[in-house]
């Protein structure tokens, strides 16, 4: 675990400052009211894959409290972070192979799970992640449409991202 | 806090992210004018509805209280009502001016008093019966509150019966559909008057025998019936009912008429009641029992 230490609080860094430096500037001269590109939850998702539940909300809550120091929403991205730290196990489970993965995995990246797996896990992650974070910006399901619209929106655009962080950087640990 | 992390790390990821998620939503209505706009317009609806239920559920639990207070307003109201119908005899001079009031035995003009006649105590009917020939309904209330037998009962809505029985908490009503019954009663407005009688059939209809037969164009449908005040049980004026249909010629004695009334209260129907007790009762009977002999 103290291996994988290193390029885990790298790509949290990375992240977060990719987030709220490049993204959040790029998405608001486009046009933040029809979607948003939330690339930071990729750091909970190659997460190692051992690590247990609690520590994944805990992780997810202080990512997203990170964000949420740049974009001045404070609670909407740490609550949105915690809750995808916790339904992150769910969904690789749902996912996996018969048998489960390979324990010796140290992350679910394309390098050892596929990447049709990759792109099925992050797919529902993403999606559920970005339901949530707009259901909890708008607070309320009387906008219960524009909560959908958005959440599919933002998904094919983040998928877009998420795709070329996995091609470009590759992460093995 | 320590310990508190431990703990939460232990049972597993929900409880965690439980506290997280009400740590964060906290930060969000705290901190974000939308979401905390939307969360006080949402407390606002939620807490006015919990309070209007909580209201209506106290509101149901006071309701014995409310009615037996209201029972208590209109025992009093019926009593200053009674009081009110009481005719004093006063005594006066030749500029006719009131010197002595008979009654009170002082000067009414400078004391206003009225000496009671009535007095009304609330009860409940606990068991009734409206099938039989004789029926009866059994109160709440006995001699411990004061009732007496030969005393009447009656509800805002008209007459319910006389005591016949009483023991110490509870006493036995002599239903007015019973084959005995006879109250006199009055069409109002008449000056008509006759004996209330129950022909043991139809239980919202009685009838109103030894009606003189020069009152057959003054009496219609309708007209009120109310008790006629020649009575020591029943208070003058007491509603009864109304008239249902013209007056006919008694079958039973052709001398005389006979009106059906439709009675004003319902006597499958009848939970609370007033017990009157004529104060002077004793005093006007031990009066009457030297004509007797």
């Amino acid at each position: 675990m103290n291996s994988s230490l290193s390029p885990n609080m790298l790509r949290f860094l990375g992240l977060i400052l990719g987030q709220c430096l490049l993204l959040k500037q790029a998405v608001q001269s486009v046009g933040s009211a029809y979607f948003n590109v939330l690339l930071y939850p990729v750091f909970i998702l190659l997460l190692p894959a051992q690590l247990a539940a609690p520590y994944l909300v805990l992780l997810g809550f202080a990512a997203g409290i990170s964000v949420d120091m740049f974009y001045q929403t404070p609670g909407v991205h740490a609550s949105t972070g915690a809750f995808a730290g916790f339904m992150r196990g769910p969904v690789f489970m749902a996912f996996a192979p018969k048998g489960g993965f390979n324990a010796k995995d140290p992350i679910f990246a394309p390098q050892y799970v596929s990447w049709q797996t990759f792109l099925s896990v992050s797919g529902v992650f993403f999606f559920l992640y970005l339901f949530w974070y707009h259901s909890v910006e708008a607070f309320t399901f009387v906008y219960f449409t524009s909560i959908v619209l958005k959440t599919l929106s933002s998904w094919a655009v983040t998928m877009i991202f998420v795709i070329l962080y996995a091609a470009l950087f590759n992460p093995k640990q | 806090m320590g310990r508190l992390l431990q703990l939460l790390l232990r049972n597993g990821g929900f409880v965690t992210l439980v506290f997280v998620e009400l740590f964060c939503f906290m930060l969000i209505v705290r901190y974000n004018t939308s979401q905390a706009v939307i969360w006080a317009n949402t407390t606002d609806i939620f807490g006015g509805r919990f309070l209007e239920r909580r209201q209506r559920v106290s509101d149901y639990f006071s309701l014995q209280e409310r009615a037996d207070s209201l029972a208590a307003v209109v025992d009093s109201l019926q009593e200053r009502l009674a009081f009110a119908r009481y005719v004093q005899v006063p005594v006066r001079d030749t500029f006719y001016r009131v010197t002595y009031d008979s009654i009170t035995g002082s000067d009414s003009l400078r004391r206003k008093h009225v000496r009671p006649l009535y007095e009304h105590v609330s009860a409940r009917v606990i068991e009734n019966s409206v099938t039989g020939v004789n029926n009866w309904l059994l109160l709440n209330r006995g001699k411990n509150d004061r009732i007496e037998p030969h005393t009447a009962v009656i509800t805002p809505n008209g007459v319910v019966g006389i005591v016949r029985h009483v023991s110490d908490n509870f006493s036995i009503v002599m239903s007015v559909l019973h084959s005995q019954t006879k109250i006199t009663a009055s069409v109002q407005g008449t000056g008509a008057f006759g004996s209330l009688e129950w022909d043991g059939k139809n239980p919202d209809v009685m009838s109103l025998r030894n009606i003189s037969k020069h009152f057959k164009d003054k009496i219609v449908p309708g007209a009120r019936v109310v008790t006629s005040g020649y009575s020591l049980m029943f208070p003058k004026d007491i509603p009864i009912g109304v008239v249902e249909a013209a007056p006919a010629e008694d079958s039973e004695n052709p001398h005389f008429l006979v009106v059906r009334v439709r009675l004003g209260q319902s006597m499958s129907d009848v939970t609370d009641v007033s017990v009157v007790r004529n104060l002077f009762s004793p005093e006007i009977d031990s009066l009457k029992s030297k004509i007797k002999r």
